[in-house]
């Protein structure tokens, strides 16, 4: 079966939209997508290879657009729910972010969030593992000014460490629960992403 | 801004829409029940088996998402058209999925059916005030 030239490159230029519009997935399940809807092209025409049936064929695709939207929506956020992996929730949010500005709300929440939890909790470790260097140090100065560090340095020499090793527990507790809020947070606003949009997607179904 | 009410075609419309949506998946592994498939004949099974006709973009997705989710196992078979075929087939779990969505869906149609019979069998008020008149 041989497409017209002007066939041949509408579905190529469909498929290179689709490729482009997925570059954020592995480069294997993008393969694979393009295959597969190639495959329901040549299937879909097998036919009848003419440029009617070439665009009707496309049209009852979906823009690669909306396909690509579609996968990336379904399958990452899939994934994310499934394996409940940091990076990917991370992946989805920023996927989210991309869609409106309640997402960039949410991404830039996320964002701080996990670095402040993350900042914190590593604190307790270097506490833990280099209580000379790290810890809370509050400084009181002659002219009665107050200053207070927070963060590994050259230690507590010049002030005082009023919290000493209680900080382990302090940092990791409160960092860790800044992490899970936070991770249960993107899990959350995960379930508002999968929730159905209004706007220029058309519907999945029709009669 | 209060957008205005959507008319009660339009609104029974769009909830049909989400119902359909919602019953895709099951839609799918009921048609992958009797053995693999590939994507064009999933849309024919679902076009000829039911009223369910189906935007085609929306499948394949779908599709993805099943076989994440360990419901459906797809694997490429070379065939006489020329071109491989993507084949999915149901996993015991899609089996399992299958059949307990299945039994929901029995029990929420018999439910349904039941609550929806005085409307076949009676006038609606409205009905009834307007042949008083």
């Amino acid at each position: 079966m041989t497409y017209t030239a002007a066939s041949q490159k509408a579905i190529d230029d469909y498929l290179a939209t689709l490729r482009r519009q997925l570059r954020d997935l592995m480069d294997e399940d993008v393969r694979d997508i393009v295959e597969e809807i190639h495959a329901h092209i040549l299937d879909k025409t097998s036919g009848d290879p003419s440029p009617e049936k070439i665009a009707s064929a496309l049209g009852a695709l979906g823009s690669p657009q909306q396909l690509a939207l579609r996968y990336h929506t379904d399958e990452l956020l899939e994934r994310a729910q499934l394996s409940r992996s940091p990076g990917l929730l991370l992946r989805s949010i920023v996927r989210g972010a991309s869609l409106g500005l309640g997402g960039l709300t949410v991404f830039m929440l996320s964002g701080v969030g996990y670095c402040l939890g993350g900042v914190i909790f590593v604190m307790g470790l270097l506490k833990a593992f280099l209580p000379k260097r790290a810890g809370l140090n509050i400084d009181y100065s002659p002219g009665h000014s107050l200053s207070a560090g927070f963060g590994a340095g050259s230690g507590p020499h010049a002030g005082h460490d009023p919290i000493g090793l209680w900080l382990i527990p302090i940092c990791l507790l409160l960092g860790g629960g800044i992490l899970f809020l936070t991770f249960r947070f993107s899990l959350w606003t995960l379930r508002f992403f999968t929730r159905p949009r209004r706007g220029p997607e058309p519907v999945a179904l029709e009669d | 801004m209060i957008l205005p009410p959507p008319s009660a075609p339009e609104a029974a419309e769009k909830w049909e829409v989400q119902l359909r949506k919602g019953s895709l998946d099951l839609a799918i592994l009921c048609a992958l029940w009797e053995g693999p498939l590939y994507g064009l004949e999933i849309l024919r099974n679902l076009e000829s088996g039911s009223d369910l006709v189906v935007v085609e973009g929306t499948v394949y997705p779908l599709l993805t998402r099943l076989r994440t989710l360990g419901l459906v196992d797809a694997e490429w078979v070379e065939s006489d058209s020329g071109h491989p075929r993507k084949y999915y087939r149901l996993t015991d779990a899609g089996r399992q999925r299958a059949l307990s969505m299945a039994r929901i869906w029995t029990r929420f149609a018999a439910s349904m059916t039941s609550l929806l019979a005085p409307l076949s069998h009676n006038p609606t008020p409205h009905e009834v005030a307007g042949g008083k008149s």
